[in-house]
């Protein structure tokens, strides 16, 4: 009924056009576009931990990544309140 | 597909099917991050691809598919974390030398003024850290890092006493020497395991939840700046 495929090719799809998207995606000049182009590989790397069963490496990761997102926000929107080229 | 290296009965055949496509895909992304690092010349933007080149770290790691790749994830997220965190403080200190004024640690667009802010954070993170202690070990130590994250965060805009930190950080030593002694007892003392077993478990909770103070230790001179 689960076909462990379907979860696990749909998330290396995910990762591919995420990592593209957020290298050359449209309107990534932003950095706030960009950190949030990161989290549709963020996604598929979720779909396939979850193929392999990896059930802590998943929830760890699914905390890091909100921690990670939480940091580089805090780094972007200071960055712009010191007016630094971005 | 011929295995070519020695593959244990154990291991079940959709993961070994699935190897092959993994390695790819994570060659192929830690490839597309790099190769757009190296077109970039902003600082703030290639620490954000970085983000991407450990993704496909991940994908690699976990195409082993049994418990060592598990093991091996953590690891590498808690020092992907550390690592973006530094250097983001890295980039962010030297912006503020060059353009000589500084900002606050963490700037909020609004002023969140709130009364929501007041009670629910004490709950979420009460929530979060019952739970965190009830997995314990290394899962249970980063949701209740998430829970205290999270309140002091929340109440960032009142203000956090700055030699709290101290004693977070001390509290994460003493946890990182529980943990090692629980090691030690494993082979010093095998009979006790369940005593060793216990150490670790709540050593290493501690420690990861008290990651925190990383946080506080990076802005322990601003919160100096902000008591004067």
């Amino acid at each position: 009924m689960f076909d462990i495929y379907v979860y696990f090719y749909t998330g290396v799809l995910l990762v591919i056009l995420g990592s593209i998207a957020t290298a050359i995606g449209p309107g990534v000049k932003d950095p706030i576009v960009r950190t949030l182009n990161t989290e549709i590989p963020s996604v598929g790397v979720s779909l396939i931990l979850l193929t392999y069963n990896h059930t802590i490496a998943l929830l760890t990761f699914i905390a890091a990544t909100v921690i990670i997102m939480m940091i580089l926000l805090r780094a972007i929107v200071r960055m712009e309140e010191l007016g630094a080229e971005l | 597909m011929t295995a070519s290296v020695l593959v244990p009965t154990v291991v079940s055949p959709e993961v070994v099917s699935l190897y092959i496509p993994a390695i790819f895909t994570g060659l192929l992304v830690g490839l597309i991050g790099l190769l757009a690092i190296s077109y970039q010349k902003n600082d703030l933007h290639a620490l954000i691809l970085t983000d991407i080149v450990s993704l496909g770290m991940l994908i690699l790691v976990a195409a082993v598919g049994t418990d060592l790749a598990e093991a091996l994830i953590l690891p590498g997220l808690v020092v992907e974390l550390a690592e973006i965190l530094a250097i983001s403080e890295i980039l962010m200190s030297r912006e503020m030398r060059k353009m000589d004024k500084t900002v606050e640690l963490i700037p909020l667009p609004l002023s969140f003024n709130m009364e929501i802010l007041d009670t629910a954070p004490t709950f979420l993170a009460i929530i979060l850290i019952i739970y965190g202690a009830f997995l314990s070990g290394f899962t249970g130590g980063a949701i209740a890092g998430g829970g205290i994250l999270f309140y002091v965060l929340s109440k960032m805009t009142r203000g956090v006493p700055s030699n709290t930190w101290e004693g977070v950080a001390g509290a994460s030593a003493i946890a990182w020497c529980l943990w090692i002694v629980g090691f030690l007892i494993f082979f010093v003392a095998p009979s006790y395991w369940l005593l060793a077993l216990f150490l670790a478990a709540f050593g290493i909770f501690i420690k990861v939840a008290f990651k925190v103070g990383l946080i506080g230790v990076i802005g322990r001179e601003e919160f100096k700046k902000d008591k004067e």
